[in-house]
């Protein structure tokens, strides 16, 4: 029995380990599909136009996926995203249009001032998941709702104009075809990457997604690391925001709107399995890219936009499937 | 220099720990045996700090110390070695082994992966491992992996000034033969620094390796033998060594069982990876037990005759016809009824009453048309709660605020109610005080002479004995050997267990 | 002490009707007028669509599930409503219960058969309704023909001796669900598969179908509660009932029915809707500005959860 139970072990974690490179690849290669498709069916898709429009358009989805891919690595999941966003572009607005309203002044103070709103959101959050034993999808859908709702308060409904041409240079000033903006999301995913692998805190993510009570017992301070998960989110989704508020110029309670469909998606089609401890932002980015490329492709082959709410519906519930090991749970809620 | 002195432990119902004496000299590698429940594991958690004592002391090298929790255990020197897996798949090698001791490696939160990797790469060096420490855990075979924990533990070393003590809980149950014995090996070599205790099931292996044999008994150190000097024979008499009570048992109600009637029956049946090429028949009235260690296959029989697992080879018949979808339903409806061991995960429902509990299984026969006739429900709980005598104020009361025994009855009158005739007890009396596992009996005989067959993994062996017609004992999944039980007939806790390990 | 925490258990399942008879006193005292016959009628009536549809999402609920789909079936079913009127007469109404039934349907059937955690199969299946629903819609905001609504639904907001019949129409629904769950099979079965799913599977309950059916009556009453908004508003738009969701987790668990299942129920929902009318309310009176609404729920959402929520159900809090 300890021969073949041992031999058994192995068996098993080869299919694992096999199952592993399958779900670590196949993003990629539905994304390589994706665009050889579109490009057939219409040649302009596969343009370096095209491409810069597809980048611009993800560079602020991309912000917010990195942030919640921390989290669902973690195992958990943040909801709250369109409510921090709203809250952190509306913020940088008032505070930008306050302390001059131009980059070339001590405006310039408004975007870590955006960044610190966002990062205390998203301890909040996280403080309501851990303090009060609230699952997380709850906790951060309400936060999310309380979010919005502070948006709403702030702004009364209306929009703020950001018209700063230093500011709007995010959008409007090109290196090699690509905005800056573009360049400042790659510039953030270099960071998120550099957390995930290279820091204690990127590192303890995966632990507890990989076994939280294991890393109990080893001695990690998993609240902490779940707290500094949210807080590490909220920053990203702040980010998110300035790029979102860059890419339009206008600040109101529904810059943060349709985010959180868009990077749960991107994520879980990413390949980053929601039960944590599997992917990371490489993932996130191959995600987000098949996200807007559909999304892209199909304006670009005559497709109406609504569709995309419905492809990616259909995508998240699909990604889910395959990256559930049907064996290892008894039952899901 | 490790030393447990009069260590007493109490759970709720149980005396898990009566006056532990226990002491490990530097150097040493000291076994521990003794059967399921006999208090090994609570003396376990106690050394490495998962559990405090209620009374008595632990002191290190003269010293009186208290932990709080197993980190702190671990900063004087304590270790553990566990059975379950306890690496993180998805980390790689390296990152399991410092786990919640990055911090020496990094700056400002930054990981320095070169050093982390020297320092594994030195921890493996001292079991022999020679893997990339950046390798992902998962892609290791757990003989592989049982190093890389004995790596993670052995990080102690330059952690602590100091003499460590390291715990094995059954090390060598995943590993072959060779794996052991390099194991072994190693455990030998690493005595300079560290003292083990080392915990298993098989006593060959215990016997093998250690300086000093403990062996427990119902939460009482009963003996302490000498590796040398110590013998088999003599150490499983003494694990077991009791009198069986008939009186306990209700031996005297034990009849004998319908010959022409089986209910189940298997020939040749296996469930891969589980047990195989079981064949038993289990007739009305008929108590039939599997005894085992932990992993020997009989939980698993009974998950097949529950339509849990499916065979994978072999003939599986209730009442003379197989399964024809396999599943919990068809068996409900077959008429068998599981008493699980979780029997507050699985057997009642935390937070239904009584009733309700008990019509579970059957409301279609107490409903027309999906509506449900609440009062003869209520009736048929008024009637079991009274041939049971169950202690519930009414049978509107919420199962969960019940007693492990009144539970435990609830669940029985769930099967016995619908007229289920084949029961699979599964540790039926487990957590139960005196008088609730002989109320438990009871119903068991009754249920016999109702001619219900039964089918028993019991708690202890006397139970297994006591109560059965037949014994089965299994070992990693296949028959060893097969006991009549008749009364007067009844084989010794110690024929058991020789074929058992 | 003992007794004490035992008057505080006995009483637990009162708390929302005692929180909601302090809210309604408190009110009253602040405005009289709130108290009219007449006025809390009209204030009820307003809020029978989200009533019903919180009644949906108490099963979902119920069994430690949650139906985040259920504002964008009311959309989609609002389209529906809008653009076959006129074809179906009231017929349409049993085309959006099948729809609401369906896709409640298919979301029970990803949760359980597929292992897709009930939020993001929910949530999932909620945006394909969206995209249903503008497809449909064509994007515009439409209006029901108004002869056609009049003759069809007209009678939904009359009044049955002094009694709109919209409160007619939730009393007879709650009083559907109510026997639902508490006396039939599927209902004892709800309560179980909430209260401890393994031991009703170990009990050979189809726990499966059980599940599906809570999420496609969920999906149902969606639809049923799109429906009478469409009827009201006489239109329909792919975002007539956004806001709805917040407001029908609010009412079900401020009503106590937790996150974790197994207790509460369709009276609780009663309790948890009127909650959340006295509050709006309250709110208005107090001139506490109406966009102020969502944050204010959004916080009594997670005192809610954290006061009801059975911690001992879940191991790890994830």
């Amino acid at each position: 029995m300890a021969i073949t139970e041992a031999s058994g072990g192995i068996i098993s974690s080869l299919k694992l380990s096999r199952r592993n490179t399958l779900i670590k690849w196949a993003p990629l290669l539905v994304l390589v599909v994706l665009i050889a498709f579109f490009s057939l069916i219409e040649p302009r898709f596969f343009s370096v136009r095209n491409f810069a429009r597809i980048f611009t358009a993800a560079s602020p989805s991309l912000m917010v996926a990195v942030g919640v891919t921390f989290i669902i690595i973690m195992g958990s999941i943040d909801l709250s995203m369109e409510g921090t966003i709203s809250v952190c572009a509306v913020s940088f607005a008032f505070c930008f249009m306050a302390l001059g309203g131009t980059l070339a002044s001590w405006a310039w103070l408004s975007l870590p001032f955006a960044l610190v709103i966002g990062a205390i959101m998203g301890a909040l959050n996280g403080l309501i998941h851990v303090k009060l034993k609230i699952p997380s999808f709850m906790a951060s859908l309400a936060m999310g709702f309380v979010g919005t709702g502070l948006a709403m308060v702030m702004t009364g409904g209306d929009r703020i104009r950001i018209e700063d041409e230093f500011f709007r240079g995010l959008l409007t000033e090109r290196i090699l075809n690509f905005p800056l903006m573009v360049y400042v999301a790659v510039l953030f995913l270099l960071v998120a990457w550099v957390i995930q692998s290279y820091t204690i805190l990127g590192r303890n993510f995966y632990a507890v997604g990989g076994g939280e009570e294991l890393a109990i017992a080893s001695g990690v301070d998993v609240d902490r690391v779940r707290i500094m998960g949210f807080m590490l989110a909220g920053i990203f989704f702040s980010v998110g925001a300035l790029l979102a508020v860059g890419r339009i110029g206008i600040a109101e309670t529904a810059t943060g709107n349709n985010f959180m469909f868009l990077s749960i998606t991107a994520v879980v089609v990413g390949g980053t399995a929601l039960w944590g401890g599997i992917g990371g932002v490489w993932n996130t980015l191959v995600g987000v890219l098949v996200v807007f490329v559909i999304g892209n492709g199909m304006v670009v082959i005559g497709l109406p936009g609504y569709t995309q709410d419905g492809v990616l519906g259909l995508l998240v519930i699909i990604a889910v499937i395959l990256s559930t090991d049907r064996k290892s749970i008894s039952f899901v809620k | 220099m490790y030393q447990l002195t009069k260590v007493n432990k109490k759970f709720p119902g149980v005396h898990a720990l009566k006056n532990v004496d226990f002491f490990i000299g530097r150097g040493e590698i000291v076994g521990l045996v003794g059967e399921n429940g006999a208090g090994k594991s609570t003396l376990m958690k106690i050394i490495y700090g998962a559990h405090q004592p209620d009374t008595g002391t632990i002191e290190i090298d003269g010293k009186t110390i208290r932990f709080q929790n197993s980190r702190q255990a671990m900063d004087y020197g304590i270790g553990m070695l566990f059975q379950e897996q306890s690496l993180i798949t998805n980390l790689t090698v390296m990152e399991n082994i410092f786990l919640g001791f990055e911090l020496q490696f990094s700056n400002f939160g930054v990981i320095n992966w070169k050093s982390m990797a020297k320092a594994a790469q030195y921890q493996l060096k001292k079991v022999n491992l020679n893997i990339d420490p950046s390798t992902v855990t998962s892609r290791l075979s757990f003989a592989q992996r049982q190093l890389v924990e004995l790596a993670k533990v052995l990080t102690l070393e330059e952690r602590i000034d100091g003499d460590l003590v390291i715990l094995l809980d059954e090390p060598t149950s995943v590993l072959a033969q060779e794996e052991v014995q390099l194991l072994f090996e190693l455990v030998r070599q690493l005595t300079n620094r560290v003292s083990f205790i080392f915990v298993s099931h098989r006593l060959d292996e215990v016997l093998e390796l250690s300086d000093r044999i403990y062996v427990m008994k119902d939460g009482e150190v009963v003996d302490t033998v000498k590796g040398d000097k110590a013998d088999i024979d003599d150490i499983q008499r003494k694990m077991v060594g009791r009198d069986i009570d008939k009186e306990y048992y209700r031996e005297y109600r034990q009849k004998s069982y319908d010959q022409s009637k089986k209910l189940v029956s298997f020939n040749a049946v296996s469930v891969a990876e589980q047990f195989y090429d079981i064949s038993f028949d289990l007739r009305a009235g008929e108590v039939v037990s599997f005894v085992g260690t932990e992993g020997s296959g009989r939980e698993a029989i009974l998950r097949t005759v529950f339509g849990l697992n499916n065979p994978t080879g072999g003939q599986f018949l209730v009442k003379d016809s197989p399964y024809s979808t396999g599943t919990v339903r068809e068996a409900v409806q077959r008429g068998i009824g599981y008493v699980p061991r979780e029997r507050k995960v699985e057997g009642i429902v935390n937070g239904m009453n009584v009733y309700e509990n008990m019509t579970l299984s059957q409301l279609s026969s107490y409903s027309n048309k999906g509506i449900l006739r609440v009062g003869e429900e209520k009736r048929l709980a008024e009637n079991w709660v009274e041939k049971l005598s169950i202690k519930t104020p009414s049978v509107e009361k919420d199962c969960g605020g019940l007693s492990g025994g009144n539970q435990q009855k609830v669940v029985l009158a769930k099967w016995r109610s619908g007229g289920s005739d084949v029961i699979l007890l599964d540790h039926p009396t487990r957590g139960l005080d005196i008088g609730a596992k002989e109320d438990v009996y009871e119903m068991v005989r009754d249920m016999c002479e109702d001619g219900a067959g039964i089918i028993l993994v019991a708690d202890t062996l006397e139970e297994a004995i006591g109560l059965s017609h037949t014994i089965y004992v299994l070992k990693d999944g296949r028959f060893q050997k097969c006991f009549d039980g008749s009364t007067g007939d009844k084989p010794s806790l110690y024929d058991l267990v020789h074929y058992m390990i | 002490m003992a007794t004490a925490t035992m008057t505080v258990q006995s009483l637990k399942p009162y708390f929302p009707w005692i929180t909601l008879v302090i809210l309604v006193s408190v009110v009253g005292l602040l405005n009289p007028a709130f108290l009219k016959p007449n006025s809390l009628i009209v204030l009820i009536a307003d809020i029978v669509p989200l009533f019903i549809m919180a009644l949906g999402m108490t099963f979902a609920i119920y069994i430690g599930g949650i139906d985040l789909s259920v504002q964008q079936i009311a959309n989609f079913v609002t389209v529906i409503a809008t653009v076959f009127l006129l074809q179906f007469g009231i017929f349409v109404a049993v085309l959006c219960i099948i729809t609401g039934f369906v896709i409640g349907a298919i979301s029970g059937w990803i949760t359980t058969k597929q292992y897709v955690p009930s939020f993001v199969a929910t949530l999932a299946m909620g945006f394909i309704a969206l995209s249903l629903a503008r497809f449909l819609s064509g994007e515009r905001a439409l209006s029901m023909n108004a002869e056609a609504r009049d003759a069809t639904f007209g009678w939904i907001f009359e009044r049955t001796v002094g009694v709109p019949n919209e409160l007619i129409i939730a009393a007879t629904l709650l009083l559907l669900v109510w026997f639902l769950q508490n006396h039939t099979t599927f209902g004892r079965a709800l309560k179980a598969v909430g209260a401890g799913e393994l031991a009703a599977v170990a009990s050979g309950l189809n726990v499966d179908r059980i599940k599906i059916l809570a999420f496609a009556l969920s999906g149902t009453m969606a639809a049923v509660a799109g429906l009478m908004f469409s009827a009201k508003l006489s239109g329909g738009d792919a975002n007539l009932a956004n806001g709805f969701l917040i407001l029908a987790i609010v009412a079900v668990l401020v009503g106590g029915t937790p996150l974790t299942g197994g207790v509460g129920g369709m009276m609780n929902t009663l309790a948890g809707t009127l909650i959340v009318v006295v509050i709006r309310s309250a709110m208005i009176y107090l001139e506490i500005n109406a966009i102020m609404q969502q944050m204010v729920f959004g916080v009594i959402l997670i005192v809610a959860i954290a006061l009801t929520i059975d911690r001992s159900k879940i191991r790890i809090v994830k």
